[in-house]
This record gives structure tokens, sequence and C-alpha cells, in this order.
């Protein structure tokens, strides 16, 4: 209660400034108050930062098995100790770190660009087009998604690149249904029917008028899904049904690792943290930001 | 109003979880107090008895031994039939089995068996000889799908099978087998009850009826199958179980952990990497299983570059095979050399190995036209194999030692079923596999493994050489052990020439049990009769 007359309070000094500033600097400044938010933010520059610079950082190659030195505890040598195979455990990590991100952002901008699609057109075409499409994203919503992924990969043949399309299409409906959605709302705007009374091109209207105005939950939507990716892509590789051997996917070397779950804990230890992080990184960063950008939240 | 409904829907949901949890409480009471009682009897009355949970890595396909060739299905039906000749304890000897004595005619084309008298089958059905002709007539009449063992053991060479009297079996045969015995010794040709055969027609796969120490009385398939004992065992005192569950565990470690809480009492394929571990547990203990086994690389003979034997070879010395048993089998294996293991008469110790020598395999790529080397499928086993535990894993090393030489392996997998059939069909450029011997005699390692007749069936890499066939065909009509070997011998050297696979490792197979079991032994074969075996509560 207290803070809302705060608010209140404080309410008549601002809206001068507030005119002034677009609604993305506006919120890129509650995004920057909330402290978490930031904090996944960069744990996820991090990552990226991790992938993209993996082989300079990264002391030996992915694959570099030595079976002299299996199974060693971290030391200074090998920070993160070594595997069965002799091979540092760290540098499969930091090169891990390129497969599990490069599968979340590939899988993901797979989903948002099939599933926008279908749901512009579900949503601004209604009719037959919105029952075709919104049934095709019950069906997919009715199955378990990891199910679904491993009913795909099965299909297609177990790989990385068949993990990612498995991934991609099991987050097609919820993009969908989000577009649709928003489609749906944001057709009854005055300035569509006004610009429908124009004359202006269906397509037109679609591409300039109404994908801008979805565009804040659809980033949203993606970091967290990138989030879920991840998980998903770990889950498959930790099946069998991911990433080919000797691709040091954080899910991969978490099954490779169950054997020695007493003897050499830290083969398990570093890629779950890995994965821990970079999805607890995700998720913090897409809360935010959907605090940041939704409009209902604001207070 | 709101808040108060919420609190009777909690109020409710606590009664409803009460009530569930009391159902389930007094379930399983009641479930467990028959065995309870049934446990106590034991103890009190014969002072043995118990039940044993075998815990393993795969249900049997079937529990009509002569309707397979899976080493799962043997494991049990070696407890509910009998064969008319045994295997020793721990070796592949001849002793008495259902017959007692035999004996062979000069040609070797007649032999003669005297059979056990006084034994019941499980459904009452009386063991005698017009038993065992049935049993062989019914194997003839089925083809290599249905009875693989029984054509590819004795097939066409046995002409025929009479009841001499009720307790006497003729055998005649078109030409001399040389383990004729040991093969009859051999879990498949478990003789079944006639009776039981003729009732459940097809479905005698899933309602086995032999004279064993164990009776049948539960499947549930991928989950358990529960054998009990039979209480007129013609041998007195025997079995000393009451009941024998075995449990598919899928996982290694996951079954390890299920003998570390006491859920089975005794499990196999033990990882190697687990033996220390279990070793230093005072409540555990390790079985060693005797080595009859190979584990190896097929190079599938029919498949370009592996058509080039230069190519063959060359793969054969890029691998450091002792690296791989160091790494994976933490010491328990021999390197092996020959498609057999050394205990196997006939076996060759004077053939070489190719020696790792990456160098040496590069010149030999280059010299079959491929200096850059080439692109291939590894296969590797889904599935922990005595002779292969981990599959994956050495199929990774592998990976590694021919990637030195510039050969780009991807690793492929599939089921197990489909990886079998596959293979079969020749579609596998190299592939992880393995052997375990039915009866410790060289024909069912090179024969059964590396003759052409046998393409299709065992003979996954598809070679073919004629001068090995001939050999090996030579070896299994004589009845001369000295001329066998000999010529077991020569064929090893062509094999090693051609090099059809890379033999990667002879393994001594774990198994760890609870410390209160007493008198099992682990059998070569991989089947293991239970009948002595004791458990203290």
């Amino acid at each position: 209660m207290e803070l809302s007359t705060n608010n209140q309070l404080q309410r008549p000094l601002e809206p001068v400034e507030e005119k002034a500033v677009s609604p993305w600097l506006e919120a890129w400044r509650s995004f920057r108050k909330n402290k978490l938010a930031v904090l996944g933010t960069l744990i996820v520059l991090f990552f990226i930062l991790l992938a993209i610079f993996a082989p300079l950082i990264a002391p030996q190659g992915i694959n570099e098995q030595n079976f002299e030195k299996r199974l060693l505890a971290p030391s200074s040598e090998h920070w993160f100790g070594t595997d069965d195979f002799g091979r540092d455990i760290f540098s499969r990590v930091v090169h891990g770190a390129r497969i599990s991100l490069w599968v979340g952002f590939l899988a993901v901008t797979g989903s948002i660009v099939v599933g926008c699609l279908l749901g512009i057109l579900a949503g601004y075409y209604g009719k037959w087009v919105d029952t075709i499409i919104s049934r095709f994203f019950d069906i997919l919503l009715a199955f378990p998604s990891i199910l679904l992924a491993i009913a795909i990969v099965a299909v297609l043949g177990p790989s990385l690149k068949n993990a990612l399309i498995a991934i991609a299409i099991i987050n097609i409906p919820n993009f969908g249904r989000l577009i649709r959605s928003r489609v749906l709302s944001v057709k009854q705007e005055e300035y569509i029917l006004a610009a429908k009374a124009v004359g202006m091109k269906n397509s037109r209207i679609l591409f300039h008028h109404v994908m801008p105005n979805s565009i804040a939950p659809i980033i949203v939507q993606g970091t967290l899904a990138i989030a879920t990716a991840i998980i998903e892509a770990a889950a498959l590789g930790f099946l069998g049904l991911g990433a080919e051997a000797p691709n040091p996917e954080w899910g991969k070397m978490l099954t490779d690792s169950r054997a020695f779950l007493v003897q050499a804990p830290w083969t398990m230890i570093f890629p779950g943290l890995a994965i821990m992080l970079t999805v607890l990184g995700f998720n913090l960063m897409g809360d935010g930001l959907r605090d940041a950008l939704d409009p209902k939240m604001k207070n | 109003m709101k808040k108060r409904k919420g609190i009777w829907a909690l109020v409710l949901m606590l009664l409803l979880s009460l009530a569930l949890v009391g159902c389930n409480s007094s379930s399983t009471s009641n479930e467990g107090e028959p065995d309870d009682s049934t446990d106590d009897n034991g103890t009190e009355e014969t002072a043995a008895g118990g039940q044993l949970v075998f815990g393993r890595g795969g249900d049997s396909t079937s529990l009509d031994p002569a309707a397979t060739t899976e080493g799962e299905a043997f494991k049990v039906t070696v407890n509910l039939y009998e064969t008319l000749i045994n295997f020793g304890e721990q070796d592949t000897e001849i002793h008495p089995g259902l017959a007692t004595e035999w004996s062979t005619s000069e040609d070797g084309l007649t032999h003669t068996l005297k059979l056990r008298e006084g034994v019941k089958f499980h459904d009452g059905t009386d063991f005698n000889a017009d038993a065992v002709v049935y049993n062989f007539e019914r194997w003839k009449g089925g083809d290599k799908e249905q009875f693989y063992y029984y054509n590819s053991q004795f097939g066409d060479k046995i002409d025929s099978v009479t009841a001499v009297d009720e307790y006497t079996v003729e055998f005649k045969l078109n030409t001399p087998i040389a383990p004729f015995y040991k093969n009859l010794a051999m879990s498949p040709f478990g003789i079944a009850s006639p009776t039981a055969i003729e009732e459940h027609g097809d479905n005698f796969f899933k309602n086995p009826v032999g004279t064993g120490p164990f009776k049948f009385k539960e499947w549930r398939e991928n989950d358990r199958i529960t054998i009990v004992k039979n209480e007129d065992y013609w041998q007195e005192g025997l079995p000393k179980l009451d009941e024998v569950i075995f449990r598919v565990i899928p996982e290694n470690s996951a079954r390890l952990n299920a003998l570390a809480t006491g859920e089975v009492d005794l499990i196999d394929g033990v990882n190697f990497s687990d033996k220390e571990t279990i070793e230093s547990n005072p409540e555990l203990q390790v079985f060693e299983r005797p080595s009859l086994n190979i584990g190896y690389l097929g190079l599938t003979s029919t498949r370009k570059p592996l058509d080039n034997k230069l190519v063959r070879q060359a793969l054969n010395h890029a691998v450091n095979k002792q690296e791989i048993i160091d790494a994976f089998y933490a010491g328990a294996a021999d390197p092996a050399i020959n498609p057999m293991p050394p205990v196997v008469a006939g076996y060759n110790p004077e053939v070489e190995d190719y020696e790792y020598d990456p160098e040496k395999a590069k010149e030999l790529l280059a010299e079959a036209g491929y200096p850059d080397g080439f692109e291939m499928e590894l296969w590797a086993m889904p599935v922990p194999r005595p002779y292969m535990p981990e599959g994956q894993k050495v199929a990774e090393a592998l990976q590694k030692m021919f990637e030195e030489i510039g050969v780009k392996a991807k690793i492929v997998t599939y089921e197990w079923g489909t990886y079998l059939e596959k293979a079969n069909a020749g579609e596998a450029d190299t592939f992880l596999l393995g052997w375990t011997g039915d009866n410790g005699d060289a024909d069912n390692f090179l024969y059964v493994l590396l003759d052409e007749d046998s393409i299709g069936s065992n003979n996954y890499s598809y070679y073919k050489n004629d001068e090995v066939h001939e050999l090996l065909l030579k070896a299994q009509a004589s009845s001369d052990q000295a001329e066998r070997d000999e010529l077991y011998k020569q064929a090893q050297v062509i094999i090693k020439d051609d090099a059809p696979w890379i033999p990667l490792v002879h393994s001594t197979p774990l198994l760890a049990g609870s410390a209160n079991i007493s008198n099992f032994l682990a059998h070569p074969t991989g089947s293991d009769l239970l009948s002595s075996v004791e458990i203290k509560n």
C-alpha cells in the first residue's frame, strides 16, 4: 500500500521526462534497475564470450585423449580435472558453450521465424486458416515437449543437427500462439482500421504495423525459450540422441560421466554447473526483460 | 466465502491422501505376509532356501532355448532345462547330464547314449528316449530361422535319431562331427517336455517345461522372470534356493546401485572400473567369469574402401589395444590376436599381432591409394556386453586412434535389435561386436564367426576366403584332435593376413553379489547354473 501511494505522489513529476524517451530506452532503464536481470545478462554475456573465444581460452582441444592422465582430480594443470579419456574437462566445457549456445540461438530463431509466420497468418486471416494452424499448434502442444523431441530425433536419426531441428519444432506453437493473440488484439486497433481504409496491402499492414507491435513479447519469450532449448538439447544429449562423439555437448558429458559419479564427481559437476548457469542466466534475463517490456507490469 | 472453500478443499485433499496412504500400506503388508511366512517355513524346515534376485542387463527373448541364440535367454533356460551332456562347473569339459554314459563307433558316425532313469519333466511327463527323439525331430523339422543352433551345429549332418529302448538313444550321422558331445552340452539343446510342446505350440517359448532344478513361474516382459524350486528334482538336495528372480536393469551403474541397496543379490555386467569399489565393500563380493570370449571391431569386407586388404591391415596397425584395456577393462582383459581365446584347443600362439604403429598404418593406406585417409562409419554397441562393457567409449577411443592416421570415423549407434539386423545386412562399415563361446571348441569361433557359410548369421563382417572355408570344413569332419588343431592353426594364419576384424580383447567378465551368497560359480559360456547356490540370511 505504501509503495503505491509513493508512486502516486511521484507521478505528477515524471510525465515531462517520459515523453521525451523512446519506449526502448525506458525499458532499458527499468531493466537496469533490476539487479537480478543484470546478473543474468552478465552470465549470458560471459558464456557468449566464452563460446566466441573458446579456442583461445581452452588450453586443449576437445578430443586430446591421453590415457595416462585419466580421471585426474582438478589441479592447476587441469582446472576441472580430466575425464576417463584423459581429456581436459575445462577445455571441453568451454568448447561445449559453443554447442549449447549455438543450438539454443539457432533453434529458437528457427521456431520464432516459423512460429511467427504461422501465428500471423492465423491471427490476421482468421476463419479456416486460423482453424488449421491453431489445431496444428494444439497437436504439437498435446505431446510432452521432450517426448516429441525424442520422437522427431528418432525419425531423423540422432545427430546435433537433428536435435536442433527437433527443438525448433517443439517450440513453434509457443511463438505461434503468442503472435496470434497479439495479432488478434492489434488487428482491432484504430490505426490498423485506418490503414485498411486507406487501402494498404495486407502484407504491408502485417509487416509494418502488426509485426513491430508484437516484437516485445517475442523477445521475452525468445530469451526464456533459449534457456529451455539448452536444457532440451542437454536432455537429448544425455539420452544419446544429440551431439555425436567426440563433441563436448554438456548433456552428453553428463551421460558419459555417470559411471564415475562416486569415483570422479568432477566429470559430472562442471558440465552440470555450466548447464545450470547458462539456463539461470537466460531465465533471469528473460524475467527482467518481461518486467521491463511488458506495459502491464509497469506501475 | 472463497477462502473458506479453499480450506475445505485442503482438508479434503489431506483426508484423501491419508486414505490413499492407508490403502497403500495395507496392500503392501498383504503382499508381504505370505512371502515372509514361506521364507520362515523354508528356513525352519530345510535350513536352506530363500530367494535370489539376479540383476542383469537385458530381458530374455525366448525361453525356448532351441529357438534363440541369445545369451540372456540361456541364462534362464540353463536352470529350467537340462542337456544330455553337461559342461564342467567352470570349464567346457564334458560330463554326464541326462545321459549317463555314451559310446562312439569306430567310424565316428554312430553315437549311442544311455539315458538317466527316473527323471520327470516339470509337468509330470516321463523323460525317456522317446522324449529325446521327439526334441531332435522337432529341431530337424525347423529351418535356420527357427532353430539356428541346431542347423549350425548339427543340421543335415545328423541322419537319424532313434530310440533303441526306453533309455537308449542312437544318433546316426552322415559325416563325423568332431565336437559332437560338446555340442550336445550347449544350452540350446536342453530337452523339453513333448507334452508341453504339443500343448503350447507357438507359445511354448513363454511356457517352458524341462527337467531342470527350477520350474518356470512367471515372466513379466522387460521386468522379471521368476523361477521356483523343482521339488521333484532328481538330484538329492538340489536346488538349494526356493526361488530365483531374474530382473532386468539395463544400466550398469544402476544395477550396481541396486546391489548395494540390497534390491538384488547378484548382478552381471559389472563395470570393470567398479571392481575396486566392490572389493572394498565388506558386504559385497566379486565373481570372475573365466574368459571364453572375444570383443572385436568388424571391418565389413564388402564395403569400400574396406574391401581392400591393405586398408584393413592399416586400421589394425592404428589400434593400441593395451591402452583400451587399461582404460575400459581396468586391465582385466588380454589383447586379442586371433579370433578365439587362447584357452580353446587349436589356438595358434605363433601368429603375430599387427603392432601399434600409426606410421606403418599411414604407409599402408598410401599404398592402398588413400594417402589422405577416408571417411567411414564406426558402429558402437548400445548395450553392455561382457566382452564390450562400454561400447560407446571404446568407439570414441578408436575414433581418435583412426583420426591419427587420417581416417575420419563417424560414431553411429542403433537400438540393439536394429544394430544387429543392419550389421547383419552388411550396412556397417566397421562395427563393434563380440562373441562368447558356447562350447569351447574352435569350430564355435572360427566357423561360426568367419566362415562364408555363416554370412547372414554370425559372420557380420562378410569375410569370405575359400581356403579358410576348406580348412574349417575339413576340421569339422575330422575326429582326430591333433589334425583338427593343425587345420585351425593354418586357418588363423590366413585370417590374420586377411584381417577381416581388428580383434580387440578377451575379457574376464565380472559379476558381483552380496557377501552372503556361496557356491556361485560363473560359467565361461555365460549360462550360470544356480542349483547349488546358497544364500544365508
